[in-house]
């Protein structure tokens, strides 16, 4: 654990504290439940964003990715369709429009952040359109009841999550694609120069992000049981004020996959202790947007002084 | 006379109207260095980019050991024996020194046919390179970036011998150096050819080329204007040649 992760960890306790001293809701078993159950689908996301900026990419259409395969989810289980197409289904439509986003920004060479931005109009009217102005609502609860099993008394969820992270991990830190991955950030030209089949990785990492999302996906619509107009639209920015948060540089080149996990957890405290204090939700998307700012404007700062760039790029 | 190592015949290369490189005949041979100068322009980025397969010549082949060879990508290149060490260093500092020398081509073993790299035996064959080559890191672990030029030159050496090249091409390998690390990478150069490598060597540093070339090429706006063995030529030849002022460079782009 560095600095870094060491310190999330340490404002996730502080703000656990000051929230069950100014609420008398906060510190119940009950909303610990609801605070790692929203954070369930941002975990996922948030995995595949840490890759995407890991190698310079990003994806701010992400959140409406998840919007769509719930969609799809949502479709198959109020046609009376089988859990298990549905289960299917998420990740089938993520890896879908992951190979998308990566024809347009890998293949089409159109910037990430501009592509993903097109794609996020075209993709929000795609919502509007297929739920033609009306929330899905009232799916059945088979799909809920598959998820919310238990494995050995592990709650699925936390086994998905569990098995992700640990793929995920995996693959960074011990195996090449991690390493071209990180060298693919850090230079995209001169990881070709290496011999790294760069469009190959960042093609596949689009995927990848796509499927994590797919997923996420699916445990929303077993969640919450309805598709609404709104779903998703404010996933992006949370996926990539966590990933930022969590020590992921928005350069590439430099990835912290449980910064990540940590990002996601005290967005999720904050968010939630935020509303338990009478904080309008409203607000909520102006905290992770000045996380952003203060995290990225304070490496800024702190990267002017020289050496420490590549020196906490081992951290 | 060994055989060449490498033939470039007829080398041309054009960017739309613009014609970087023509006409360009070329042996290297194992065992040698050969310097490449010229001005600014004059094509020898272009001519070492498409000996390492990061341009395609628009015109003519190349050979390696009689067999005509196209390159596809730097991939094919290095599968040849053709390793290069840009200018700007293609490394990645945000890697190790073993991540860097590997970089893809990294020893891995298949677990369930999930490729796991194998990071104690990478490190130990780095150590070993860089003992060989006389290079000092205190720390292998950390990230290239926080190395002085002259350590990270002496990374790109040791990618290049882990790939087991026969030819190295050096593009300006003491541009940015002191005089201490110059000698040292002067050194590793000879090193190199001693060892049975070909290597190319790209300089503006005239006398430094005269330190450790056996052969002399001088590009200009984009041919080969002339060969000389480093031997039988002197220092104001060899700039007569670069500027154009030389009889025989004269004579050539009347011609042309």
């Amino acid at each position: 654990m560095n600095g870094r992760e060491l310190s999330l960890l340490v404002a996730c306790l502080v703000a656990i504290v000051v929230f069950s001293v100014a609420s008398p809701h906060y510190a119940t078993s009950g909303n610990a439940v609801t605070v790692l159950r929203n954070s369930v689908e941002l975990l996922l996301i948030g995995l595949g964003m840490t890759l995407l900026l890991a190698m310079g990419g990003i994806d701010v259409s992400i959140g409406i990715v998840m919007g769509l395969a719930a969609i799809a989810i949502g479709r198959i289980l109020g046609a009376d369709g089988s859990p298990f197409l549905a289960l299917v289904a998420g990740p089938a439509v993520g890896a879908l429009l992951g190979c998308v986003t990566a024809a347009v920004v890998v293949l089409g060479r159109v910037p990430a952040i501009v592509g993903t931005l097109g794609l996020l109009g075209v993709y929000r009217t795609a919502v509007f359109a297929l739920l033609g102005g009306q929330w899905l609502s009232g799916l059945p609860s088979n799909l809920t009841d598959l998820l919310a099993a238990t494995v050995l008394g592990i709650p699925v969820p936390a086994l998905v999550i569990a098995i992700a992270y640990l793929v995920v991990w995996l693959a960074v830190r011990r195996t090449p694609y991690g390493l071209h991955l990180l060298a693919i950030g850090n230079s995209e030209e001169k990881a070709r120069l290496s011999g790294i089949p760069v469009i190959k990785v960042r093609f596949m990492t689009f995927v990848v992000s796509g499927v994590l999302t797919g997923i996420a996906a699916t445990f929303y619509v077993a969640t919450y049981r309805n598709v609404e107009m709104s779903v998703g639209s404010t996933s992006a920015l949370d996926a990539i004020a966590a990933v930022i948060l969590g020590g992921t540089s928005i350069l590439g080149g430099r990835c912290s996959l449980l910064g990540t996990v940590l990002g996601v957890l005290l967005l999720r405290i904050l968010q939630n202790g935020l509303l338990l204090i009478g904080v309008p939700s409203l607000w909520q998307p102006v905290v992770t947007g000045v996380l952003i700012i203060g995290v990225l404007g304070f490496e800024a700062v702190s990267n002017r002084l020289p050496l420490t760039r590549f020196q906490r790029a081992r951290a | 006379m060994t055989a060449p190592f490498l033939v470039a015949r007829n080398i041309a290369k054009r960017f739309g109207a613009l014609t970087a490189l023509a006409n360009v005949d070329l042996e290297i041979r194992s065992g040698e260095v050969l310097a490449l100068l010229g001005d600014n322009g004059a094509g020898k980025s272009t001519f070492i980019k498409i000996l390492a397969g990061a341009h395609p010549p628009s015109d003519g082949e190349l050979l390696i050991e009689g067999n005509a060879v196209a390159f596809s990508s730097p991939k094919d290149a290095a599968a040849s024996g053709i390793a290069t060490i840009f200018q700007e260093l293609a490394l990645s500092e945000n890697l190790s020194i073993a991540e860097n020398v590997f970089l893809g081509r990294e020893l891995k073993r298949s677990i369930f046919g999930v490729p796991f790299l194998k990071r104690a035996e990478m490190r130990q064959r780095v150590d070993g390179l860089l003992q060989e080559l006389d290079a000092h890191i205190s720390d292998p672990e950390a990230p290239v970036g926080s190395l002085s030029g002259g350590q990270r030159q002496a990374v790109a050496i040791c990618r290049a011998l882990n790939l087991n090249a026969r030819l190295v091409i050096m593009d300006e390998p003491t541009a940015a150096l002191a005089v201490a690390e110059t000698r040292k990478v002067l050194a590793l150069t000879r090193r190199l050819a001693g060892r049975g490598c070909a290597v190319v060597l790209i300089s503006h540093n005239i006398s430094e080329v005269f330190e450790v070339a056996d052969r002399i090429v001088v590009f200009r706006r984009g041919r080969k204007v002339a060969e000389r063995l480093a031997a039988e030529t002197n220092h104001e030849e060899v700039v007569s040649l670069i500027t154009g002022a030389h009889p025989d460079v004269r004579a050539l782009e009347k011609t042309n």
